[in-house]
């Protein structure tokens, strides 16, 4: 295991990688479909709404600038990541508020199917449903007035992304992880050097036994017991031992692995170490047309990738290889900190390293777009809710 | 017909303890038919002494919510040991969980592949453990059984009921042509320590309010 100290993040030392005129026509297209996304925002009655529209424009069209300027991606990237993992749930949990008057769902309106859908869900509904046709979760399958967020909606939103981006979901679409981003990123040196290698294997395990409990028993296993972000969403009404339990194990989960470890590690160990949804969504690597490599010629095993990668998605030997490990999520770190340009973005079936940043471009106007479609509605979402408790006038 | 019928939910009882046990077995089918027939087997051993007791008990036994929680408390908390044994690959041989050569003292690696040849053993005690698990379709047998006049009648209705819900099982031996890698062991591994868990915490809260509750 390498421990190499990453001082500083992927930071912005080269030279200016395009002129400012070559990255302006490059933003432009993204810049447009941002528009595009938020024209409904626009037509829709609310000045909060509108101001936090045109802030996320703003926002994520200068970041999109700002990678193509500087040809950084993790780096501007991990602003919005971090601003959707903070920001969404300040929008939900308001939201809930206003809807029910507090945080928690009475089991009443949990059985009438009144939760809102979560993508964490998925890898525990196939089972049942190939087996039973039933769905296991308490929701309604197409949009109603007072759930837009169906099931129905929601796979077929992830399924359109998870093609597009595979497992690069978990760095430009996942509105959790971010929080733990945040809170890697604060630290200067980590704390903790050495971790088990076999941790990585973890979420597989959870996958294994969420799927597996979950048809036995017919619920969401992971929902009830062990999801961590319970702590700061939605979570069950505190009126027995049982749901006295489950509160406890969704605290400690967050504060260890959300809060404590990202802070210790500078690592994403809860996506790391634990998220069943990110070793499923792993599988969706295999499919997709972007990747990481290592141009062997140049690479001189410095292991600087393999440090600041924020997922262990990289060892001694895959390096050797050329490869990432199953579990890398595109996050650019790897690319951004490598000071010997051997780390390159790739298109798979093309040559590795002919044309990298060609390969990076088109990995990103997908990735990007995504991103401002899903976390850029929440974060304008969230930013009229916060303008709305302001004192203005 | 019952245990056709109720086969699914049998599958989904017994799931969980089937499949990470499978999953650390050596890669060869012909492996996994033996160890799938002798935890078979002792699941059949399993249901006859539960139609013998319940026979012999009456119908009273099979409808008693206080003896009914008493026992799957308990076998919840001895499948919880059996899925740790094996997770852990506990290292002495006499345990019979796992097979190990002559004067072999090195304890298994969790990233070794060279699983060892399984004893019976502990097919044996996972498959009489999840044959007296009183899942929800077993109960509704017990019911039956405890009606017949005869116990060669209730114990016949069980061996029928058990050759309906054993069909379900076949697929698991499949698992038999799965590459076994190190990770791959690692996280059966994992998955059996979580599950143990779960009995462990399912069973020992049944036990728990029993004791306190009554
Ligand atoms: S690993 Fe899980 S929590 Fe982390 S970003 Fe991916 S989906 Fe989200
Ligand atoms: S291998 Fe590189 S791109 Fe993949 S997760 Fe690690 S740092 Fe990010």
């Amino acid at each position: 295991m390498a421990s190499r100290v990453l001082t500083r993040p992927p930071a912005l030392r080269s030279p200016a990688f395009r002129s400012i005129g070559r990255s302006v026509l490059l933003t432009l297209p993204m810049a447009l479909w941002a528009l595009l996304m938020f024209t409904p925002s626009f037509r829709q009655p609310g000045r909060n709404l509108h101001i936090g529209a045109l802030l996320v424009i703003l926002f994520m069209t200068a970041l999109f600038f700002l990678m193509m300027r500087t040809g950084k991606t993790y780096r501007w990237r991990r602003y919005f990541f971090v601003a959707l993992g903070l920001l969404f749930p300040v929008g939900f949990i308001a939201s809930l508020v206003a809807v029910r008057g507090t945080m928690s769902i009475p089991i009443e309106r949990m059985v009438s199917g009144d939760t809102p859908f979560c993508y964490m869900v998925i890898p525990m509904l196939i089972l049942p449903a190939a087996v039973t046709r039933t769905i296991i979760f308490p929701g309604s399958i197409l949009p109603t007035a007072s759930n837009p967020h169906s099931i129905a909606i929601m796979i077929g939103l992830w399924l359109a992304l998870t093609l597009v981006v595979g497992k690069a979901w978990c760095s430009y679409v996942c509105f959790f992880g971010g929080i733990e981003e945040g809170f890697a990123a604060l630290p200067k040196r980590m704390k903790i050097r050495k971790l088990d290698p076999r941790l990585r294997l973890v979420p597989w395990a959870i996958l294994l036994f969420v799927v597996v409990l979950s048809a036995a028993l017919f619920e969401p296993v992971y929902c009830m017991w062990l999801c961590p972000f319970k702590t700061v969403t939605e979570y069950p009404a505190v009126h027995s031992v049982t749901t006295a339990i489950q509160m406890g194990i969704f605290i400690t989960l967050f504060a260890g692995l959300v809060v404590v470890l990202p802070y210790l590690t500078k690592k994403r160990t809860q996506c790391a170490f634990f998220c069943p949804f990110g070793a499923f969504q792993s599988l969706f690597n295999k499919i997709n047309l972007f990747e990481i490599r290592f141009d062997r010629e140049k690479c001189v095993d410095c292991t600087l990738c393999q440090t600041s990668c924020p997922t262990m998605a990289l060892s001694a030997e895959s390096i050797r290889e050329g490869k990432t490990l199953l579990n890398c999520m595109k996050c650019g770190a790897c690319v951004d900190s490598c000071k010997k340009s051997a780390a390159v973005w790739h298109l798979k079936g093309t040559k590795v390293a002919l044309k990298p940043e060609r390969a990076r471009l088109l990995f990103l106007y997908g990735a990007w777009a995504m991103a401002t479609m899903f976390g850029g509605s929440i974060l304008a979402n969230s930013i009229s809710t916060i303008i709305g408790f302001l004192p203005l006038r | 017909m019952l245990g056709l019928a109720t086969g699914p939910i049998c599958l989904a009882s017994c799931g969980p303890v089937v499949l990470p046990w499978m999953l650390v077995q050596p890669q060869r089918v012909r492996s996994h038919v033996r160890q799938l027939s002798i935890f078979l087997g002792a699941r059949l051993a399993g249901y006859l002494a539960f139609a013998a007791v319940i026979w012999l008990a009456g119908i009273a036994l099979a409808r008693s919510g206080t003896a009914r929680s008493w026992i799957m408390g308990g076998v919840q908390v001895l499948l919880a040991v059996g899925l740790l044994i094996y997770a852990a690959a506990w290292p002495h041989a006499r345990c019979g969980f796992v097979r190990r050569r002559k004067n072999d003292l090195v304890q298994i690696d969790a990233a070794s592949t060279a699983t060892p040849k399984p004893r019976p053993t502990g097919a044996i005690a996972l498959g009489f453990l999840t044959g007296i698990n009183l899942c929800p379709p077993f109960l509704v047998a017990g019911v039956r059984a405890a009606q017949l006049p005869t116990l060669a009648a209730a114990l016949m209705f069980f061996a029928v009921f058990f050759v309906g819900t054993a069909v379900w099982f076949m697929p698991f031996l499949s698992l038999g042509v799965v590459r076994r890698t190190p990770s791959f062991l690692t996280v059966a591994r994992m998955a059996a320590v979580l599950l143990a868990c779960w009995y462990g915490f399912t069973g020992g809260s049944l036990l728990i309010e029993k004791a306190i509750y009554g």
